[in-house]
């Protein structure tokens, strides 16, 4: 008897201090109406720690919606946090760093428990869309701190007041379209580099002239594209079934962007209810999709993954002739010798589409004041730090000529960066990444699915996908109508 | 000591009776063995519960992360909405395509190499066993990388090793809607170490009596293996076999990170669970996803219902309370 | 003394016959660990390629250098090429074409250029092999490496220990005991499991918010010590393999339950517990996303899992570092099973009473 009675005693004490530590538990209301309320006030004392000082706020800073991640970006951006904490006693700034791939689940988590960060950012639009709605309007901050907007251009800054929300984003990173080529392999070939001025034409080895329009580039790539034998893919002899090297690759594009850059245009009508697919898109695709499977001239989505292509990264393998794609993407390669040449163009238009980072204040934020001025600070003081490990070119007009001057001095072999100013005039409008309706879900079925069929499957009719597309994206809208 | 006579003991059926109805010995019995349970009660009530019933409450709702429309009581829309949603019933196709290779090799390759690994004549057993174990502990991320490398059609060493004997055109793997799935298993293999771990440890507990008993009776090592060690070790199948329904039907982890998440090929790998964890996360539609759970719940339990019930057919528990 | 020799003959015969049955199993075990095995070789061997191999054309998939010869400043490729002669020289190319190629001699770079017919495409390469074991390095700094472990090995013990206690205690209770609502209790515990996790992680979260716990172990280590389904139904499932007799003649003796699961049920369970031990530490230490939600402000208390990820970031992967550093970081997991494994030794079960 007596064991039994010691175990219940040793059994109740447990209960006790169970109970005892875990006593906000009862009083808590069990979390139903939270995530539609995203300003429900969140834990007391925040989740850091080192507990504040009387009267200083905490801003966090999230990062992962886009770049910012990698273990020397992590070195800069806690350079800047630590700077700022020395020279702002009355706020602390606190990072909270997740990859891409994590960074958008556990982001809405947090919103959905009423814990949201304060800024979010570097950013794209496709990272800001994700989040449509949870963004501060700034132009009551931007008054109040009489901030100047002119240092930028106007473009820029108009491409931050979408849908009447306000102005919901302030320029910091833009990264222009540039058609990245590498050196040596053109060489080898014995061909012309690809123009570095819009406008000019593309020089052959015998002299004549084309229009640099996506004709010449697919005749161009099947040059580039050589076999295990050393046979270009214009060659009858040429070996499908055994390429070391293709002539182009529509790097790091999803379906919009492939689209885009054969002409700006959106995948729902004026209307803001019809889904429509624009004729340039179609042909944008099609051209790419003929280029992957029939005429070899671009990588499938097996051989981009393959390590010995990069491991998704085809032109930074070195196996690649052309790549179009952002100027981000110059700060990433691992390859030297390239050089940047104009974006082509299509029935004579060139459209030469636009990514732009920034970041930006939660509207969920309990210190709109201190995320201004961590965000000012992020922007002005700090910004030519983190444009330099963002890779990105900056907003301000003044910065841009320095930015370059520091670019020439880092490569050796002197990339043309000039190529990628005068892309800017190019942008696409309305952006490839603008919203439509159930933004989320029509996003997934057109710059996942249907990026990754284009890349991965072949002997399809496109012409059927693209009409199943379109009717697919019509029931997507459809859903929230 | 026969065999027979330890497997046919009778079984004795558990009926409800109140506590205060019990005698004071059997009171006395069902109080300590509460106790014993306590830690899993109080976790339970403390952890499990809240998030249980919130998500069977956000099913009922049209709960989104970002609330266009006023938060309100939606009754059963979200699951009559389910029953006309084709990806439903294309996602359980998926599920169900797929367990029919899993299943079986989930179950039984884990057992045939734990029977290798408890072979006496298996000279080093303890650094064999610990390297069919070691692509368990490798982290997934590391793992992903290793398995797209093995797999690629253009370069991957698998169709590598096939050309070099002479298969012209083999398989696309993750690319084919028929190799998708083998190549999933495959995957899947390489972290039997778990399970085959599992067995391990519960052929230890076989009494090598009953082998000796087996050896006088005449029997050989077939013989052995189905009638003395299969149903000695057979609640510890049954809890792999329980297992790997559950890990079925919660299938999406892999097929998020190497085809992102698209169901690619044509489909094929739109697994149930990714089907709601696209619909949770990446649609944020926080409702529809939970009544998407609350159904794969009723799914897994009703199935898990029914094993519990076959259980008493071929499970043997040596230590079943039958007094 | 005729008997004894045939004795001897016979017992040569039977060593002989056994020597030959370990050599077979042996040998297919081997065999399949080779097959089984291959793609962590593929693992070991990315991790110790350098940058420069892993986007090389016709590189080997062992860890290799290229051969090459610095001429005017430049590296040059070295390539194997045979020449009109017949002979074959490795020869390093200055400018390579389609259909003819500039070479020089390596051992002879004064000797002027060599114009070589054909597509140097087809040309092999020496390669030599050539371990990069500065990805280990880079790691290392990159990553601040034993935090990790330290936090890692932290959250694996703590988290370990809650496990072994409290499920060994719940499933002693679920195997061994009768009581009201028992099958209810059992499979309510069971499906705490059906539940995908991408529903019940907001509303856990939400959970550990309110009482104030994220950013800190608390929320990943308390609830192990309130048992999991997943160990308590493997103990449980285990415990009902072990006769009852043995309860039964303890209790005669006048031990308690405790007592009885102490010196009875215990003993005889080492196996699976140290299965259990083994199954909780590998998940502990690779667990990803539970401390990524909870400690993603705290960088300083993050596991080598979460930073581990680091490698694969959204445009930039490194799968040479992502492997290294799960190979380091696989070393304290492999030698818990090593150690733990030798449980696992047919007759050498330790029993509480002799049967």
């Amino acid at each position: 008897m007596s064991r039994y009675s010691r175990f219940l005693v040793l059994f109740v004490m447990l209960v006790l201090v169970v109970s005892a530590c875990t006593k906000p538990a009862a009083t808590t209301p069990a979390p139903t109406t939270a995530p539609a309320e995203t300003t429900q006030a969140a834990a007391p004392g925040g989740p850091t720690a080192e507990p504040l000082k009387p009267g200083q706020v905490e801003i966090r800073w999230f990062i992962g919606l886009g770049t910012g991640t990698d273990p020397d970006q992590l070195t800069a951006e806690q350079e800047v946090v630590d700077a700022f904490n020395a020279a702002h006693p009355d706020i602390k700034l606190v990072t909270e760093i997740v990859t891409y791939e994590a960074a958008f689940d556990q982001l809405a988590t947090e919103m959905a428990a009423g814990n949201p960060p304060d800024i979010v950012g570097p950013m794209g639009v496709d990272g800001a869309e994700s989040f449509h709605g949870q963004w501060l309007d700034l132009t009551s901050l931007i008054q109040k701190n009489n901030y100047d907007l002119t240092q930028f251009d106007e473009g820029a800054v108009n491409f931050y007041k979408t849908g009447g929300e306000g102005q919901l984003g302030i320029p910091f990173g833009i990264y222009p379209s540039v058609m990245y080529y590498n050196k040596p392999l053109f060489d080898e070939a014995g061909l012309n580099y690809p123009p570095h001025k819009y406008g000019d034409k593309y020089k052959w080895p015998d002299g004549t002239e084309s229009e640099w329009n996506y004709e010449t580039v697919q005749k161009l790539a099947m040059l580039l594209t050589v076999d295990k034998n050393g046979k270009d893919a214009s060659d009858p002899a040429f070996d499908a079934a055994n390429i070391v090297q293709y002539g182009y690759v529509p790097q790091y594009q999803d379906a919009r962007a492939m689209g885009s850059y054969f002409g700006a245009g959106s995948l729902v009508a004026a209307d803001g209810k019809t889904a429509q697919i624009p004729p340039e898109w179609a042909a944008a695709w099609k051209w790419i999709y003929d280029g992957t499977w029939k005429y070899h001239f671009i990588p499938d989505q097996a051989v981009i993954d393959s390590p010995e292509m990069g491991a998704g990264d085809p032109f930074g393998g070195g196996r690649v002739a052309m790549a179009l794609t952002h100027t981000w993407y110059y700060s990433e390669i691992a390859l030297e010798n390239w050089d940047m040449g104009v974006v082509p163009s299509y029935n004579g238009k060139t459209t030469a589409n636009f990514n732009a980072d920034t970041f930006r204040i939660m509207k969920a934020t309990k210190n709109p004041d201190a995320a201004f001025t961590v965000l000012k600070y992020l922007l002005d003081d700090a910004s030519l730090k983190l444009l330099n490990t963002y890779g990105a070119m900056p907003a301000r007009t003044a910065d841009q000529a320095d930015y370059m001057k520091a670019l020439d001095e880092k490569y050796a072999w002197k990339p043309d960066f000039s190529v990628a100013v005068a892309g800017i005039k190019y942008a696409d409008n309305p952006s490839f990444e603008a919203w439509i309706p159930n933004y989320l879900e029509a996003r997934a079925r057109v710059a996942n699915d249907f990026t990754s069929m284009l890349q991965s499957t072949g002997g399809l009719n496109m012409d059927d996908e693209i009409a199943k597309l379109k009717s697919d994206l019509q029931t997507i809208y459809d859903k929230k109508q | 000591m026969a065999i027979g006579e330890l497997l046919n003991r009778p079984k004795t059926r558990e009926k409800f009776v109140p506590l205060r109805k019990l005698s004071p010995n059997a009171r006395r019995e069902a109080l300590t063995g509460l106790a014993f349970i306590s830690p899993w009660i109080i976790g339970f009530l403390v952890f499990t519960i809240i998030p249980m019933i919130a998500s069977l409450v956000f099913s009922f709702t049209n709960l989104q992360l970002v609330q266009e429309t006023p938060l309100q009581w939606n009754n059963f829309e979200n699951y009559t909405t389910m029953a006309s949603d084709p990806q439903v019933g294309a996602s359980l196709a998926v599920v169900l395509k797929f367990g029919g290779i899993s299943l079986p090799v989930g179950i039984l390759l884990p057992l045939l190499l734990a029977l290798l690994m408890n072979n006496r004549n298996l000279k080093g057993s303890p650094v064999i066993r610990t390297l069919f174990y070691m692509p368990y502990i490798v982290p997934f991320v590391a793992a992903v990388f290793i398995w797209g490398g093995m797999l690629n059609s253009e370069t991957g060493w698998i169709n590598e090793a096939l050309r070099w004997f002479g298969v012209l055109n083999p398989p696309t793997w993750v690319d084919s809607t028929t190799w998708v799935y083998p190549a999933y298993v495959i995957i899947g293999i390489w972290g039997i170490g778990n399970s085959m771990l599992i067995y391990l440890a519960s052929l230890q507990n076989v009494p090598t009596e009953l082998y000796d008993a087996a050896k006088v009776d005449g029997a050989g090592p077939f013989e052995t293996l189905l009638n003395v060690t299969f149903p000695m070790i057979s609640p510890v199948i049954f809890y792999i076999l329980v297992l790997a329904v559950v890990d079925l039907f919660q299938y999406f982890l892999v097929p998020l990170v190497v085809k992102n998440g698209t169901g690619a090929p044509n489909g094929a790998t739109m697994f149930y669970n990714l089907y709601l964890y696209k619909t949770f996360f990446v649609f944020q539609n926080m409702s529809y996803g939970s009544a998407l759970a609350w159904v794969l719940f009723i799914i897994i339990l009703a199935i898990t219902l029914v094993l519990f019930k076959t259980a008493k057919y071929w499970v043997y528990y040596a230590g079943e309370s039958n007094r | 003394m005729p008997s004894h020799s045939k004795i001897d003959a016979n017992r040569r015969k039977s060593n002989w016959k056994k020597a030959l049955r370990a050599l077979m199993v042996t040998g297919f075990s081997l065999i399949l660990l080779a097959l089984f095995l291959s793609p962590f070789l593929f693992m070991v061997f990315t991790s110790m390629k350098s940058p420069q191999q892993m986007s090389a054309v016709d590189a080997p998939i062992w860890p290799a250098k290229q051969e090459t010869f610095s001429y005017q400043g430049k590296d040059l490729d070295v390539f194997i090429v045979p020449l009109p002669d017949g002979t074959t020289r490795r020869l390093a190319m200055v400018k390579p074409g389609r259909t003819s190629s500039v070479f020089i001699d390596p051992q002879n770079p004064n000797g002027g250029q060599i114009t070589w017919q054909g597509s140097w495409r087809t040309l092999k390469k020496p390669w030599t092999w050539s371990p990069n074991w500065q990805n280990f390095v880079d790691v290392w700094n990159l990553i601040d490496f034993p935090r990790l472990m330290r936090n890692t090995l932290f959250l694996a013990i703590m988290t370990e220990i809650g496990v072994l206690v409290s499920c060994t205690l719940v499933a002693y209770g679920f195997a061994r005991f009768r009581f009201p609502g028992r099958g209810f209790l059992f499979t309510l515990l069971i499906s705490t499991i059906f539940l995908p996790s991408a529903v019940t992680t907001i509303p856990t979260y939400t959970f550990f918010l309110k009482i104030g716990w994220v950013g800190t172990y608390l929320p990943l280590i308390i609830p192990a010590f309130f048992a999991n389904a997943y160990d308590v139904f493997l103990l449980r499932q285990y415990f009902l393999t072990i006769p009852h007799e043995m309860d039964e003649a303890a209790m005669m003796d006048g031990a308690g339950p405790f007592r009885i699961f102490w010196s009875i049920i215990l003993p005889q369970s080492i196996p699976v517990l140290v299965a259990v031990g083994i199954f909780h530490f590998v998940y502990a230490w690779n667990d990803y996303y539970n401390p990524l939600i909870y400690l993603s402000t705290r960088p300083e208390l993050q596991p080598i899992a979460v930073a581990m990820s680091r490698f694969n970031g959204i445009h930039s992967t490194n799968p040479h570092l992502i492997q290294a550093t799960a190979l380091m970081a696989l070393i304290v997991p492999l030698l818990i099973f090593l150690l733990g494994q030798r449980f696992f030794m047919q007759g050498i079960v330790i029993t509480g009473v002799e049967k």
